[in-house]
C-alpha cells in the first residue's frame, strides 16, 4: 500500500512539474525578414521565401526551438543570368534540391547573445552548426538577428576555388509577433 | 549636311524615345511589373536622343571619309553597335529589394536599343538624299 501511495505521489509530483514548466513563446514570422549573403565581388543576393516554426523564451532558451525552412527558387541576386546560374545543378541545384533545412537542437544563452545548435541541411548535406544570434523583444513584438559564415565546399556547392568566395557570410534578421 | 544630319538625329532620338516610353507603358501594364526605379522614363528620351545624336555625328564623319560607299559602312556600323549595346543589359544588377525580378528586364530593355536604329534609318530619307546612286539604265 506504501508503496503504491509512494508511486502515486512521484507519478503526480511530474505531471505538475512538466505540466507548470514554463513553455517557450510561439513567434510568428513577420514579412519584413531578410535572408542575406555575400561570396565576395559582385557575389551576393537574399533569399525571397522563407518559413518555419519558432519557438523562444529568452528566461529559458533551453526549452525554445526553431524549425525554419528556406525556399532555393527564390534566391535573388538582382541578376537574372546569376539567378539561373546559382539555381542550376553546379551550386544548389533547386530542381533536386529545394530547400535549405534548419532544425535546432539546443538553443542556449552566450554572453549577452545567444547561441543555437542545429542540423543545417543544405544542397542535400546536413551538418550539425552553431549559430550565434541576439534577440530583440520590443512588447509583442520582437526580431532575430544573426550573422555567420557557412563554409560551401561542406556542402559541396560549385567548385573549390574560383571567383566565389569559400566561406559564405549570412546575414540573417526575422522580425517576428506574438502567436 | 552637318545641320541636317544632327536634325536627323535630335527628330529620329525623340521618336524612338516616345516609342520607348510607349513599350516601357505596354509592358509594364501586360506583365504587371514596375521597372521605374531602374529604368527611369524621364531618362529614357534622353538617352535615345544622345544615342542618335551620335550616330548622326558618326554618319557625317564617315561621310566625310568615304563619300558614297559611307551609307553602307554606317548602316552596317549602327547595326553592329545596337547589337553590342544589349549585352550590358544581361550583365545589369538590379537592387535586391526590386519588386520586379530580374529576369524580365532584358524583355523590356533589349527591344529599346534597336529603336534609335529603327527611327534614325526610316526617317533618314526625309533628310538626306541618298548618297549611293542608283545605276543608270
Amino acid at each position: 500500500m506504501k508503496k503504491l501511495i509512494l508511486s502515486t505521489a512521484t507519478l503526480l509530483t511530474l505531471v505538475a512539474v512538466f505540466a507548470f514548466a514554463p513553455a517557450a513563446t510561439n513567434w510568428q514570422i513577420a514579412s519584413k525578414y531578410n535572408i542575406r549573403f555575400t561570396g565576395g565581388g559582385d557575389v551576393g543576393g537574399i533569399f525571397k521565401t522563407f518559413k518555419g516554426s519558432i519557438a523562444f523564451d529568452e528566461q529559458n532558451p533551453g526549452a525554445s526551438n526553431f524549425a525554419l525552412v528556406v525556399e532555393v527558387a527564390s534566391v535573388n541576386t538582382g541578376n537574372a543570368l546569376m539567378n539561373n546560374h546559382i539555381k542550376s545543378a553546379e551550386w544548389l541545384d533547386a530542381t533536386k534540391f529545394p530547400q535549405i533545412k534548419f532544425t535546432s537542437k539546443k538553443i542556449e544563452k552566450a554572453g549577452a547573445a545567444y547561441q543555437v545548435t542545429g542540423d543545417l541541411e543544405i544542397h542535400g548535406v546536413t551538418k550539425e552548426v552553431k549559430l550565434p544570434f541576439s534577440f530583440v523583444a520590443k512588447g509583442a513584438a520582437a526580431t532575430f538577428n544573426g550573422t555567420f559564415t557557412v563554409s560551401r565546399n561542406d556542402f559541396h556547392i560549385g567548385k573549390p576555388g574560383g571567383d566565389v568566395d569559400e566561406n559564405i557570410k549570412l546575414e540573417i534578421s526575422v522580425p517576428v509577433t506574438k502567436k | 549636311m552637318l545641320k541636317r544630319l544632327l536634325f536627323l538625329g535630335i527628330v529620329s532620338g525623340l521618336l524612338a524615345g516616345v516609342a520607348a516610353i510607349i513599350y516601357q507603358k505596354v509592358y509594364s501594364t501586360a506583365l504587371s511589373v514596375d521597372f521605374s526605379a531602374v529604368v527611369k522614363t524621364a531618362a529614357i528620351p534622353i538617352a535615345t536622343i544622345v544615342g542618335c545624336l551620335l550616330a548622326a555625328l558618326g554618319n557625317w564623319v564617315l561621310y566625310l571619309l568615304l563619300k558614297s560607299k559611307s551609307e553602307v559602312i554606317f548602316n552596317l556600323l549602327f547595326a553592329i553597335l545596337s547589337f553590342a549595346s544589349i549585352a550590358p543589359a544581361f550583365g545589369a544588377k538590379l537592387p535586391l529589394d526590386s519588386p520586379a525580378p530580374p529576369e524580365l528586364l532584358p524583355g523590356l530593355v533589349i527591344p529599346m536599343h534597336f529603336f534609335p536604329i529603327m527611327a534614325y534609318l526610316v526617317i533618314r530619307p526625309l533628310f538626306i538624299k541618298n548618297v549611293v546612286e542608283a545605276p543608270k539604265a
